[in-house]
């Protein structure tokens, strides 16, 4: 109970700091936090293998993919941010826009009353247990084959995308290989960063 | 289920929020992506919180369906921002305007 | 199956003369020919299959139940398939002589082989839809005959107007074919026959209507009144043509057409009066236009309207035996008449008008013997063919009880002998005028008067001979007056096949085949046949002697340019102007119809569709301005929009869905 809103809150002040950080890298480790306190709020929801994923998958990988953009985007001298401003009140439509969709999914919550199923007690760990690896892996290799096996299929496609999207730069020159397109502008890799 | 599952409920919508202000207003495509990752994240919360208290571990595969959606989402949306600001000045998603009609 | 021959191998020909022309070169001729004689053979070959009882039945198709497709050659079918063939073969054989050296010689024969194949289809067809085939391939066959010559402005005309009133009457019989397969579910004749008692007795209206769709068919095809304004200029196609389909087989289509159909017009005699009064009025318009044309192949082509207005009348009152005789007596003399016609037009270097022609008797005398028969047979000279079919259609309207129709017809055998004397007398006797100055001889327009051009103009201004610097005259060769000189043992004496009556050769072979033929015989009619026979003969003396008269005497040999001259100016202008039906025409469908045409050009076009048009692409314009401006390419106001959908969403399940997410 108490570990629910100290976890709650804990992640409530981790999203924030991630959405505001001046810095990407701040951003990071906001998100961090917040995973890290997820993972233990699955854990307590009984969801054993989906906190193991969370803590590998989120933080272990995507995160680190992220970093590694963070590193490879201001290896030089360039700053984040600094272009003109293009809807500097945009903030506002989107607070109300938010609050409505809060306000929306509170009142859809509310409206629709949950009943909560009792487990049985004690058996947190047993390896057939609700939400234990066992009893996930049998449902997602029986029940939900097709989707599990579309998720794998999702990924080739995203590897193959990745691929092809960041794949026209020569690895030994460094020489961006671009196809000339009439109109396309000239890319302005070599000049220096200005400020506007 | 020592929490009621509308208190999970209520912290997924608020950081959904959070999400949804993050991704509008930050101009930086990094922290614009980690804002959606924090919408699917409190998407999954929700997901796992309703599954937890219907017993029915198929929310359990529909979150883990969500991460395996995000890891693509966040492998090519990375792909697409490192191509892409490299040959501008800016890391800046104010100055990604070619499709402008 | 010897049929199949009959009425494929004119297809055969027809591609084959359209596919290899130019390589067959001088050979296309023969060939076409030779397969349309092949034709005719095996025809003969099928008479006695064709003449026993319920014909020669050949199914082909079923598509679906009633709707079977096959070729019957019956009595009537035979009949109209050995003149298509027979004659077809002999006009084949002289149109090699006389198409000689055009340039499209093989497409001649292409198209007439095709004609022969779509009458063949027309005749050998067991069903109303492949008649109506056949009906509409004729037309089309005849379209592209007339305007052969597609490089005369007045050609390509007059083939546009044939095509567009056949296909009114096309129109015409495909109702009458819509109506009888909604009433009686079938397209064979033999079910349309046998049902077709049933549908009369409960539902009159139909059945006239079924006959008068019927009828619209046959006089747009058999040059009937008021549809018979594009026979005339039918003529602009070459003369075997017109001796062909415009005389012998594709006008008498619709004589085909009622006699087939006898069940149905007798069991509708409103229709069946209607028939008779065009035909007979028909009859005597056509003679009486006759005497007022100088074009000889527009004198030949009003005989033939009039010709066959007594075919009609005599199917129409219902004397089908008479009129189907006519139909076979006209096919010979008609062809005969318009194939020497052709030999004189071809030695005068495609001068048609005879005003300038006159005493050929002496240059051409076997084109004056073929005429002369053919004028004898038509006229109804007692011994000729023509004697015998039309004292029978005469006479046939007066014993089914139509005293009126029997007093036009038997004018109109004196008018028709008139124009016919007056046709022999100006062509062939008194001095020749192909020298004289047009104007002298009352032409005022040479071009419009049918004049070939460059032989008049020469010979007026030259004053010699057009034959003697004429490089297309030549003398007739064996393969033109071959067909005319076999042709003329027919004209004289295919009559006699109805001599006697009912017991005649042609009365047994159609015995009992036609409905009600013994009901005729019921009205005692007010004078005896033989009574008639003499007062029709009498007319024709009259009609003769008159012509004789103004055309054949010394005097007025004597005088004949001054003569022509007069008559030429003084001729009345509801003649020259063939009864105004052209200007009425005109003035009644075209100008309206140009006039709405004019007010869719000025108004509608510009106006509603070409507005409509312009409205279309300035909406669609300014919507894409207005998508435009949406399109900011600011990709967070993207990511408020999509929250905005979310709002939606979430919208819908807060407040619409309320039974709860179990």
């Amino acid at each position: 109970m108490i570990a629910f809103w100290i976890l709650a809150l804990l992640m409530i002040a981790s999203a924030v700091f991630t959405v505001t950080a001046k810095k990407p890298v701040y951003s990071v480790v906001g998100l961090l936090a917040n995973f890290v306190c997820l993972a233990a709020l699955y854990l307590e929801l009984q969801a054993e293998f989906l906190a193991v994923i969370q803590i590998v998958v989120y933080s272990g990988a995507i995160l680190i993919l992220f970093v590694f953009v963070i590193a490879l985007l201001s290896s030089g001298v360039r700053p984040f941010d600094v272009g003109p401003n293009r809807a500097p009140h945009i903030l506002y439509p989107a607070i109300v826009i938010a609050v409505l969709a809060l306000a929306g999914m509170t009142v859809s919550a509310l409206r629709t009353p949950v009943a909560v199923v009792q487990l049985p007690v004690g058996q947190t760990g047993d390896a057939n247990a609700f939400g234990s690896v066992g009893n996930f892996g049998t449902a997602l290799f029986t029940t939900n084959l097709l989707p599990f096996e579309v998720t794998a299929f999702i990924l080739m496609v995203a590897v193959i995308g990745v691929v092809l999207i960041a794949g026209d730069e020569d690895p030994t020159t460094g020489v961006v290989r671009r196809r000339k397109r009439p109109g396309a502008r000239e890319p302005i890799v070599k000049s220096e960063p200005t400020i506007r | 289920m020592s929490v009621a599952p509308e208190n999970y409920i209520a912290l997924s919508a608020v950081l959904f929020f959070i999400g949804v202000v993050g991704v509008i207003s930050r101009r930086n495509p990094l922290i614009m992506l980690m804002a959606v990752e924090l919408l699917f994240n409190s998407a999954n919360l929700a997901l796992v919180a309703y599954a937890r208290a219907w017993a029915n571990n198929a929310g359990h595969i529909f979150a883990f369906l969500v991460i395996t959606v995000a890891a693509a989402e966040a492998a090519i949306a990375l792909a697409i921002v490192a191509v892409t600001f490299r040959r501008t000045p800016f890391v800046d998603v104010d100055e990604v305007s070619a499709l402008k009609g | 199956m010897l049929l199949y021959f009959i009425w494929l191998l004119p297809l055969l020909g027809g591609v084959l003369l359209w596919a290899f022309g130019p390589q067959l070169k001088s050979w296309a001729g023969p060939i076409g020919s030779a397969l349309i004689g092949v034709s005719f053979a095996a025809t003969v070959v099928l008479w006695n299959d064709a003449s026993a009882p319920g014909g020669l039945h050949v199914p082909l198709v079923t598509w679906l139940p009633g709707w079977s497709f096959g070729l019957q050659l019956d009595k009537l079918s035979l009949i109209w398939s050995l003149i298509i063939t027979g004659v077809g073969f002999l006009i084949h054989v002289y149109s090699i002589g006389y198409m000689d050296g055009d340039k499209a010689f093989a497409r001649f024969f292409a198209y007439m082989n095709f004609f022969v194949f779509a009458m063949m289809t027309l005749v050998l067809s067991d069903n109303v839809v492949g008649l109506l085939v056949g009906w509409g391939l004729v037309g089309l066959a005849s379209y592209f005959l007339i305007g052969f010559w597609f490089e005369k402005p007045s050609a390509v005309a007059a083939a546009r107007k044939a095509f567009v009133m056949n296909v009114v009457g096309d129109v015409g019989l495909m109702f009458a074919i819509f109506l009888l397969v909604q009433h009686i579910g079938s397209i064979s004749y033999a079910d349309i026959f046998t049902h077709f008692a049933v549908l009369a007795s409960f539902s009159p209206h139909v059945t006239f209507l079924v006959c008068l769709g019927l009828f619209i068919g046959c006089a747009a095809k058999s040059a009937q009144i008021p549809l018979h304004t594009w026979l005339p200029d039918a003529m602009e196609g070459p003369t075997p043509v017109s001796a062909l389909i415009h005389a012998a087989t594709m006008v008498t289509a619709g004589v085909y057409l009622i006699a087939r159909f006898a069940p149905l017009w007798s069991a509708s005699p409103d229709a069946q009066q209607l028939v008779g009064v065009i035909g007979a009025l028909t009859a005597i318009a056509g003679a009486i236009l006759g005497c007022a044309q100088w074009d000889i192949k527009r004198i030949l082509a009003y005989s033939t309207m009039s010709q066959i207005g007594y075919m009609i009348m005599g199917v129409g009152v219902g004397a089908y035996q008479s009129g189907v005789f006519h139909f076979l007596t006209h096919a010979f003399f008609k062809a005969q008449l318009f194939l020497a016609a052709g030999i004189v037009i071809h030695a005068l270097a495609n001068e048609q008008d005879v005003r300038r022609m006159g005493g050929l008797r002496t240059r051409m005398p076997f084109a004056f013997i073929a005429i002369g028969v053919g004028v004898l047979a038509i006229s109804g000279v007692p011994g000729f063919s023509g004697f015998f079919s039309k004292d029978a259609v005469v006479y046939g309207a007066l014993e089914t009880g139509h005293p009126w129709l029997y007093a036009i017809g038997v004018i109109t055998a004196g008018v028709t002998a008139y124009y016919m004397f007056r046709l022999l007398f100006l062509t062939f006797f008194g001095p020749y005028r192909g020298d004289v100055d047009p104007s002298d001889l009352g032409i005022r327009h040479p071009e419009l008067a049918g004049i070939a051009p460059a032989s008049a103009g020469r010979a007026a201004s030259s004053g010699h001979h057009p034959e003697e610097e004429e490089p297309h005259r030549h003398a007739p060769s064996w393969l033109m007056s071959g067909p005319v000189a076999i042709l003329i043992v027919p004209t004289i004496f295919i009559g006699f096949l109805d001599w006697g009556g009912a017991n005649s050769p042609w009365g047994r072979f159609f015995d009992g085949f036609f409905p009600h033929a013994s009901e005729a015989a019921a009205h005692a009619p007010a004078i005896s046949e033989i009574v008639s026979t003499a007062l029709v003969f009498v007319v024709v003396v009259i009609g003769f002697a008159i012509a004789f008269w103004r055309y054949g005497t010394t005097v007025a040999q004597r005088d004949a340019i001054a003569r022509l001259r007069t008559e030429s100016i003084r001729m009345p202008a509801v003649l020259v102007n063939a009864y105004y039906f052209d200007a009425a025409y005109e003035a009644l469908l075209v100008r309206p119809a140009r006039a709405l045409g004019g007010w869719f050009d000025r108004f509608v076009d510009p106006h509603v569709i070409d507005a409509g048009v312009r409205e279309a692409a300035w909406s669609a314009q300014w919507l894409g301005h207005l998508f435009r401006s949406f399109q900011t390419g600011l990709v967070r106001a993207y990511a408020l929009t999509l929250a905005l959908g979310v709002v939606c969403i979430v919208a819908y399940y807060a407040f619409a869905f309320t039974g709860g997410v179990r």
